[in-house]
């Protein structure tokens, strides 16, 4: 008799919860809850800074507010991926809704920890998510993660570099050995290469320490330079703009904080927009209206262009017109 | 809870390159910079070898033992050609880093998340029941720091393992056994390096992926994780702890381990309490350099009461 009515309790108990449970779900929508994201950057340079700052801005177009209805704990890594680990188990541990992982070392280490404690994880400026296993073949997510890749405009670059340049015949490329999608864009540039009649000529490096020596021999061998989004040759891409500079060779660059500092021009990605796009993908998860197994991970696919007239200037070039009618922004001076 | 969890598997994991630091910082008074490449060393070997289809238990013996000839390699620098011991460390971390890439098949970034490891495996998921998969990963880790420690123990208890000792505190007894110092210093470098690259093969199955940069800062965990656990829980000089509060006396790799788990805690509390991972290195330091202060300050009383 005292079991039966123990029983009866708990169900009561139970199915009051249950009421109650179904009572929060349904009045949340993304107005009244609060939600707590974790992101994780795995370093600190201009185009992930700005992948941030998009997505907090898609985030908030969606209505999630950092202050407001959104907790945003964002720690950056420093390159160490010890440390990346331990900056996703915390976001673990503090049970946040959703991490978003920056880079390709961040986005997996944020998956490895999140398919454990169910947490979903969006991920950005991972250039290939075939290759770094979060995607299939066919671009389905592994698991609950999901987001937008850099992969950058390869042909459009080409394109852009033959119609400013109409005279080269050799790109250089400058890039890490140890850097993942350095190496399957390079082989990219080499496929696409002939069918503008470029030659590709690449350097491996393996620390930011070899990047004079390495810029110095590749900018006897070639006609133009253009850029990766190489971590380590970006963050020192001052340096070689410097040496190509005396030499009165053109740099171009692939997004546009590298225009900015003096590259000639860019078919880049916007990295801001690339950020947005993400946080969209992120409020859809939040809301509950999708699961990040159900999105495949996306590109952005229209590059735009970027041109610096002052550096143009110096190296006594003019862009054609149909580039600049065309251009995304223009800057005039080149900014330190 | 989760970051208990969380808190326990990094410490565990790198615990295992902690007792390696132990030999080489502790035994035999050996500042052993290859351990940083060596726990790369690990996890690339780890991940092309699962790629290819192996055995995940086997990749861990196969990392312990490329581990020890890179340590090998180090002695051999320090014993046969005389270079400083700070210095073959350096050079063989150098090296490394190239041969690394060159054991990823070139690449900086391998993932194994579609492969079995030790930590998930038809097998174990056959076996252990859904109740304690949240502790699987920590269960496991006991189990292969606890194999570790164990045989680590009963080695330093041999002939061979006194000798090591002997060397660390003085290499003039070993000559005058009779015995190669040099030979006692490699096979010292060779057992702590292959420790090392057995973490790095654990944290490459943990994690899913291997990555070139796992590398970076591991001496400094584990000469935290020594120091702190030898002058928390087994002082050379002094009370120690669990004595004061009349536990029996921990051994040295007991201390190095809960040593290792501890400054886990403490990133992990300085990352939520707030504090920027950017300044992480300089509290390490900085923390690091206190407890070594502390404890010499506490030898040189000692010697100055003698």
């Amino acid at each position: 008799m005292m079991k039966k009515s123990m029983k009866a309790k708990t169900l009561f108990l139970a199915a009051a919860a249950a009421a109650l449970l179904a009572g929060c779900s349904g009045s949340s929508d993304s107005k009244d809850k609060t939600y707590t994201i974790g992101i994780g950057q795995f370093a600190a340079h201009g185009s992930l800074d700005n992948c941030r700052e998009g997505f907090l801005l898609g985030l908030a177009e969606e209505g999630f507010v950092e202050g407001e209805n959104l907790t945003v704990l964002y720690e950056n890594s420093q390159a160490d991926g010890g440390m990346a680990s331990q900056i996703v188990t915390n976001f673990a541990a503090q049970k946040v809704d959703l991490i978003c992982g920056i880079a390709t070392p961040m986005a997996q280490t944020a998956y490895g920890v999140g398919k454990k404690q169910n947490i979903p994880v969006i991920y950005t400026a991972v250039t290939d998510p075939v290759a770094a296993e979060l995607a299939g073949s066919d671009g389905a997510p592994v698991g609950e993660i999901t987001g937008t890749s850099d992969k950058l405009p390869v042909r459009q670059q080409l394109e852009m570099i033959r119609a400013i340049l109409p005279e080269a015949r050799t790109i250089g490329i400058l890039f890490t050995t140890s850097e993942v999608n350095s190496l399957s864009t390079i082989e990219e540039y080499k496929a696409a290469a002939p069918d503008y009649g470029f030659e590709i000529v690449d350097t491996g490096i393996s620390a930011t320490a070899d990047v004079p020596l390495a810029a110095d021999s590749l900018l006897e061998k070639v006609d133009c330079l253009t850029n990766l989004t190489d971590n380590t040759v970006v963050a020192s891409l001052p340096v070689i703009l410097d040496k190509a500079a005396k030499k009165n060779i053109p740099v171009f660059g692939s997004e546009i904080e590298q225009v900015k500092i003096g590259c000639l021009a860019a078919m880049g990605l916007d990295y801001i927009e690339l950020g947005k796009q993400t946080g969209r993908m992120a409020a859809a998860v939040l809301r509950g209206e999708k699961k990040a197994s159900e999105m495949n991970f996306e590109v952005i696919e229209e590059a735009a262009f970027y041109g610096n007239t002052k550096v143009a200037e110096n190296l006594g070039l003019t862009f054609p017109k149909d580039l600049t009618s065309s251009a995304k922004e223009m800057f005039a001076e080149i900014t330190q | 809870m989760t970051l208990i969890l969380g808190v326990l598997e990094e410490g565990l994991i790198y615990a295992v390159m902690a007792l390696g630091v132990y030999i080489t910082y502790k035994i035999l008074d050996f500042p052993d910079l290859s351990v940083d490449s060596t726990f790369p060393m690990g996890a690339a070997l780890t991940a092309s070898a699962l790629l290819a289809g192996m055995d995940p238990v086997l990749t861990l013996i196969l990392s312990f033992a490329a581990g020890a000839a890179a340590g090998c390699v180090t002695g051999l620098i320090h014993v046969k050609l005389k270079v400083r011991d700070l210095l073959s460390g350096i050079i063989v971390m150098t090296g490394l880093y190239s041969v690394n890439l060159r054991l990823a098949g070139g690449r900086a970034n391998v993932p194994v998340f579609n492969q079995d490891t030790i930590f998930e495996n038809p097998f174990l998921a056959d076996v252990i029941p859904a109740l304690l998969s949240p502790y699987l990963m920590v269960l496991i880790l006991f189990l292969i720091i606890l194999i570790c420690k164990v045989l680590l123990d009963l080695y330093l208890n041999t002939r061979s393992g006194y000798l090591l000792r002997a060397v660390g505190d003085n290499e003039a007894l070993v000559t005058s056994l009779a015995k190669d110092k040099g030979m006692v210093k490699i096979l010292g470098l060779a057992i702590a390096n292959g420790f090392s690259a057995l973490a790095g093969s654990i944290y490459c199955q943990h994690k899913g992926f291997f990555e070139i940069s796992v590398g970076t800062g591991t001496i400094v965990i584990g000469l935290a994780s020594v120091i702190i656990g030898i002058q928390l829980l087994c002082p050379e000089n002094g009370v120690s702890l669990p004595s004061r509060l009349g536990l029996p006396q921990v051994r040295p790799t007991t201390a190095v381990i809960a040593g290792s788990v501890v400054y886990k805690a403490c990133i992990s509390l300085a990352i939520s309490m707030g504090m920027e991972a950017n300044d992480l290195k300089l509290i390490t330091s900085i923390l690091f350099l206190i407890i070594l202060v502390v404890s010499t300050e506490r030898r040189k009383k000692v010697k100055g009461l003698a």
